[in-house]
């Protein structure tokens, strides 16, 4: 095995023991507030309400990357690049995926932490689709694009019907850049809700150890992670460069 | 003989390149015809318009016909099934990911056969056919595109092979394969003339003196001259760019 292949892997590895154990500690919700290794003793209740709230957008994400996979083969397999429909969809996306994440980041923090009365799960949940959304729509297209017409044409070629050549064809060989895409929206999501939680603290709760900007360990964990999803995402993509 | 394919002034546009100019040309059942010329002479244009592929590059116009048995082919709603009446051997093997047994029972599957003992003969007789399975038999489940570049292009072979088709085009097929294979490959081609019409575009004239029956001359989108391989290989074909191009005082 190259090393550049054991580190790629190994990272994958780190990357997915600490998304699960984050996943698990979520997922016990109010324990892990209450134990305090990740977060402080200082937190409130209204702090794992907003935990909560983040911890509830995770099946909301993964839905929202399998519907721009899917919207994303849609585009690009389906709809002629001239035609009306693409058009508008391709627009819409573009004009969403510009808007700097940094914009999410506000949206996210006024709608979570500013306007409790106003954030509904639903404004919440739509934040963060907005923000994933685009980025794994395009980085996908991309992706489809980059599969080499002769791949196509050799499929064709043997008779099989688009769904086969999808599935079988397009689909493998663009797997590893369209997980890179993915892992770039998780990043960004990930540093999103290190933000969220940031402001949060430094807004509606004054620790009691008197440190007014203190940081709560879930944030470094968060943000750890969206270095480690960057890092996993620019390893993918240099992946479909060698092969 | 029975007249396989009929091209009647074929012209092809990428975009604003005309790659064909209107050629004309008729190929009989079960033989091979080779089509030698120069690069850019409209060869491989030719092959994607037989087999409809062309479609997929952007901006292309394609004038004049290409009749198979007497029926236009873009005419053939079917375009899929149209595809699997023709093999289509490329000059670089494209690496599907997929097993070499996948690969070879892709084209088969994908028309509807399920059952395994089928496929395992499918896939042994195109493997043997292609001089590729007696490397591969023990390691059927391993990728395709782990395969030597040379063993990969005999795997497209037996895919090309694999559904059955009543058409071969080879375009280059000997560009990535060694000497030796090259002669097992043509002499499978020798006998597979007997089950199907071949069509071999070669940048080897020799190979298309070995093998054809019949030969044309490609250059710059025309049709030069098609005849007996003995006529454009003799000291006198008809067109003096056929004799420069052969005898290699070309250009
Ligand atoms: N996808 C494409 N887009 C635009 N022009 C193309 C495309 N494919 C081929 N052409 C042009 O069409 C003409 C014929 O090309 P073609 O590939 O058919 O020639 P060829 O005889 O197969 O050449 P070679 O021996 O190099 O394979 C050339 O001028 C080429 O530049
Ligand atoms: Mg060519």
């Amino acid at each position: 095995m190259k090393r550049s292949e054991l580190i790629f892997q190994s990272i994958a590895l780190i990357t997915l023991a600490v998304a699960f154990i984050l996943f698990w500690n979520f997922s016990k919700g109010v324990s892990f507030v209450e134990n305090g290794t990740l977060f402080d003793a200082t937190v409130t209740d209204s702090y794992s309400v907003l935990q909560e709230n983040l911890n509830r957008m995770i099946p909301i994400l993964l839905g929202a990357i399998l519907f721009s996979v899917a919207i994303a083969f849609y585009l690009e397999e389906y709809l002629a690049r001239t035609s009306w429909k693409y058009q508008i969809i391709a627009r819409q996306i573009a004009i969403l995926a510009s808007i700097p994440s940094l914009l999410y980041g506000i949206l996210g923090t006024y709608f979570f932490v500013f306007k409790t009365e106003f954030g509904s799960f639903f404004t919440h949940a739509l934040t963060f689709v907005l923000l994933v959304l685009p980025i794994t729509i395009q980085s996908t297209q991309r992706a489809i694009r980059g599969v080499d017409i002769s791949v196509r044409e050799a499929a064709y070629a043997l008779g099989a019907k688009r769904r086969h050549v999808i599935v079988h064809h397009v689909f493998p060989h663009a797997f590893s850049t369209i997980m890179a895409g993915i892992f770039i929206a998780i990043s960004r999501t990930l540093a999103i809700s290190a933000l969220i939680i940031v402001v949060y603290v430094w807004t509606e709760h004054t620790p009691q150890s008197g440190d007014p900007f203190h940081i709560p360990g879930s944030v470094i964990v968060l943000l750890l992670l969206s270095l480690l999803s960057s890092v996993l995402s620019s390893f993918l993509e240099a992946k479909t460069n060698w092969s | 003989m029975k007249t396989k394919i009929q091209v009647s002034d074929l012209k092809v546009h990428y975009g604003n390149i005309q790659a064909l100019n209107g050629i004309s040309f008729d190929v009989y059942e079960n033989e091979i015809l080779g089509i030698i010329g120069p690069a850019q002479s409209g060869k491989t244009t030719l092959l994607k318009v037989i087999n409809r592929t062309l479609e997929f590059a952007q901006g292309t116009t394609v004038e004049g016909s290409v009749q198979l048995d007497g029926v236009d082919i873009y005419s053939i709603r079917d375009v899929h099934g149209l595809r699997r009446r023709i093999g289509m051997v490329l000059p670089l093997p494209v690496g599907l990911p997929l097993s070499i047994y996948d690969n070879v029972a892709f084209a088969p599957r994908t028309a509807g056969m399920r059952k395994k003992a089928e496929l395992d003969e499918i896939v042994e007789r195109c493997l043997q056919q292609a001089a590729l399975w007696d490397e591969v038999k023990d390691r059927l489940d391993s990728l395709g595109t782990k395969l030597s570049g040379g063993q990969q292009q005999r795997l497209t072979i037996a895919r090309a092979l694999s559904h059955q088709p009543e058409i071969l085009c080879l375009d280059e097929f000997s560009i990535a394969v060694d000497p030796i294979t090259t002669m097992r490959i043509e002499d499978v081609l020798k006998t597979l003339k007997d089950e199907m019409t071949i069509l071999l575009v070669t940048n080897l004239v020799q190979q298309a003196k070995r093998l054809a029956n019949r030969t044309a001359f490609m250059l710059n989108g025309d049709l030069i001259e098609i005849d007996d391989t003995d006529v454009i290989f003799s000291d006198n074909p008809a067109s003096q760019s056929t004799f420069d191009y052969i005898t290699g005082n070309f250009g």
